[in-house]
């Protein structure tokens, strides 16, 4: 992808305070929006853990549909197991995903 | 918003390519929003300065200075602006620079399954395979099969963990330091990382 | 696309790569960057123009093919060219 260098969150960006922390086991909303979103499909209504935070930034869903100011949240990377993915695997995928995207589990 | 080919003159969908993008261009120049000029220097700038060199660079250092390395796995953009190839600030480097380190039990690779996101700047051009459909839909699903297509059979014991680059955060993997290389210098180490190392599908 | 099989292998180059395979893809890369950084669209409205190329379509065009297609349908979008 591009540079988003003119798009970018800026430092003032301040997210509502995070709802999860690291290590919380937590589970992808089963989404399907008719808008753009930064979900990709494989992880949808699946279970992860937390392992790292990247800090706040405005919601794609939102700048991409136009809507000001957009929300700003803590985007996490959830780690999830291969076998819970694909049934099979050895591996894990980790996938950044802002924190509407996930509910506690 | 339709993307609709044909019906709509002003989209050139039956021009060849280039003469799309020519004719593209000519409009947006024509509309005030850039001019050839700034075209022309963007990618000058952009093929000048993006070199994965950048990103061997910083892993060369962390091979050599135990306390850079901690610092980059913590913060990368810092580390990335102590060596003078980026910004502290992630909102002017473009991207928050998250590394992730290969061990002696784990083997890091990176993908955008959603389009091709890249840390262009440590990296320099990306390569057309990262950005094949091949490798966006499969590396997540079967990583070991993906690797071995570039020649790279790991250890069943190794664990593989795949990053799926998908928000404003870019990822880079920090292989391990081969053996052997005890006696070379940061320069000689920089020569040996390779852009593909730094993604995660070769080992150096 | 991320789990999808039946692609086939990974288009494997490595090394002596040009940045760009033709001096268009090189002009479209420079266009929209410029255009992100003028503001004319931000980085999700260029990714969801992407997104909502018809699939078919998405799987037979060049990546840079793909990036034209956005760039012309976000401007004629916006009015702004």
């Amino acid at each position: 992808m591009p540079d988003p260098r003119a798009a970018l969150p800026q430092a003032q960006d301040q997210p509502s305070s995070a709802a999860f922390t690291l290590g919380d086991r937590v589970r992808v909303r089963a989404v399907d929006p008719e808008h753009h979103t930064r979900v990709p499909r494989y992880v949808r209504g699946q279970l992860g853990e937390i392992v790292h935070s990247h800090g706040a930034a405005p919601l794609p869903d939102d700048r991409a549909r136009g809507i000001e100011p957009p929300r700003v949240e803590t985007v996490h990377v959830v780690r999830f197991a291969a076998r819970d993915l694909w049934g099979v695997g050895d591996h894990t995928v980790a996938v950044d995903l802002w924190e509407s995207y996930l509910e506690p589990c | 918003m339709s993307h609709a080919e044909g019906g709509n003159s002003e989209s050139h969908a039956d021009l060849p390519v280039a003469a799309r993008v020519r004719r593209l261009e000519e409009r947006v120049v024509a509309a005030g929003l850039t001019t050839d000029a700034d075209l022309d220097a963007y990618l000058t700038k952009f093929l000048e300065r993006a070199s994965p060199m950048n990103g061997a660079r910083l892993v060369a250092r962390a091979w050599t200075d135990p306390a850079f390395r901690e610092r980059m796995l913590a913060d990368g953009n810092s580390a990335a602006a102590e060596l003078g190839v980026g910004s502290a600030d992630p909102a002017r480097q473009g991207f928050q620079l998250r590394v992730v380190e290969n061990t002696a039990t784990v083997h890091n690779v990176v993908v955008c399954t959603l389009c091709s996101c890249y840390p262009l700047a440590l990296l320099g051009p990306s390569p057309s395979w990262y950005k094949s459909h091949a490798y966006r839909a499969r590396v997540v699903r079967e990583p070991r099969v993906v690797l071995a297509e570039f020649g790279l059979e790991l250890p069943e014991e190794l664990e593989i963990a795949v990053w799926d680059s998908n928000s404003e955060a870019r990822y880079m993997v920090l292989p391990r330091r081969p053996d052997g290389t005890a006696d070379l210098d940061d320069e000689a180490l920089t020569r040996l990382v390779t852009r593909e190392g730094l993604i995660g599908t070769a080992l150096v | 696309m991320g789990g999808q099989l039946g692609f086939g292998p990974v288009p494997v180059v490595v090394g002596g790569e040009p940045a760009f395979h033709a001096a268009w893809e090189a002009r479209v890369f420079a266009l929209s960057s410029v255009l992100l950084r003028a503001g004319a669209y931000n980085v999700d409205e260029f990714r969801d123009a992407i997104e909502r190329i018809p699939p078919e379509t998405y799987l037979r065009t060049s990546y840079y093919e793909r990036w034209l297609m956005a760039i012309e349908d976000l401007l004629e979008a916006k009015g702004l060219a």
